[in-house]
């Protein structure tokens, strides 16, 4: 939090140190939630750039309100649902589970990795891009669901029920998996 | 069925470790710099922020040159609208009716501020005119005792 501050110090004055290193320590995390969002490795490094390009652009006016990993969480999440409205439900497929496991180090941790990651996608493409958005920032980027309802521009009563029913899904979906 | 708890550490042990590609970060990076650049040249001016805008900003300077403005408006009233020097030689002046009281040091001073010499030879004449002719042998005292001193 304090390195976060002092980066964004720098940063705003111009230093390419500080820009480099806010994008080192964020780039996998946040590719990682524009992947899970949007099921496409390309569409995803397309949405991480564009938001590291418009990030970069605020520099000597960007002030910071709540933490450095929201408020980037925030940027690819709203370029995530904008792309996601323009491909107009076209689904990636099967491919993504290898784009998303394919760069881990190991083979082994690749191949768990792989599968642990994959069923977890599988299982996240059957909710519906709100109820998956909602779930991923919560759970994966550790946002309360007051930073969402704000990020997102819709109540809080309107997170926590997409989060409760996409919860719902998952498990109805994983004790039928059981039961078969 | 699965309790809330699980349902919820089964998703949060599964979060996808993702690299990005060197070609990505490559591509990312020199396009961030390169729109970093474009915008600290555009407006080299936000770097250091107005006064004007140093004092919105911050609720201590509001208040601060508040207090300023409004100490230096009292000073501006009294230095237009309180008793002057001018004044205050005037209605001494006025008050001097005797000329003991008119050949005193304070109205002398007054007399010498508003004209220099010219004016504390004015002021003489002015008493000498009140006592009238008298004998080149009197004192001072007796001059002035002699005429409601």
């Amino acid at each position: 939090m304090v390195e976060d501050k002092i980066l964004v110090w720098k940063f705003n004055r111009g230093s390419k140190d500080a820009l480099r290193r806010i994008y080192e320590k964020y780039k996998d995390d946040l590719l990682g939630l524009a992947i899970t969002l949007l099921r496409d490795r390309s569409l995803a490094e397309d949405v991480v750039h564009d938001v590291f390009v418009s990030f970069a652009g605020t520099a000597g006016a960007f002030h910071l309100s709540g933490t450095l990993k929201g408020y980037l969480s925030t940027c690819v999440a709203n370029s995530a649902r904008d792309r996601n409205r323009l491909r107009s439900g076209r689904d990636a497929g099967p491919d993504v589970v290898e784009a998303a496991g394919s760069n881990s180090t190991g083979p082994m941790e690749r191949a768990i990795g792989r599968e642990e990651s994959g069923q977890l996608n599988d299982l996240l493409a059957r909710l519906s891009y709100e109820q998956r958005e909602v779930i991923v920032l919560h759970l994966h980027h550790g946002m309360r669901f007051r930073e969402i309802a704000k990020a997102l521009g819709i109540s809080i009563n309107t997170v926590q029920s997409r989060y409760r029913y996409g919860l719902d899904k998952l498990r109805s979906i994983l004790n039928s998996v059981v039961t078969k | 069925m699965r309790p809330k708890e699980n349902i919820e550490k089964f998703v949060r042990v599964r979060k996808p470790h993702v690299t990005t590609s060197r070609q990505m970060d490559k591509r990312t990076l020199n396009d961030s710099f390169a729109a970093m650049e474009q915008t600290i040249r555009a407006k080299p001016a936000d770097h250091k922020p107005s006064t004007a805008r140093i004092i919105t900003l911050s609720r201590m300077m509001k208040l601060t040159a508040a207090a300023a403005v409004i100490i230096v408006g009292i000073s501006l009233f009294i230095a237009h609208q309180g008793p002057s020097e001018k004044g205050g030689t005037t209605r001494v002046l006025e008050v001097a009716e005797s000329p003991s009281e008119i050949m005193t040091m304070k109205s002398l001073t007054i007399a010498y501020r508003r004209g220099g010499i010219k004016g504390i030879e004015n002021q003489c004449e002015k008493a000498l005119k009140i006592l009238g002719p008298q004998p080149a042998s009197i004192s001072l005292g007796d001059l002035f005792n002699g005429s409601n001193g």
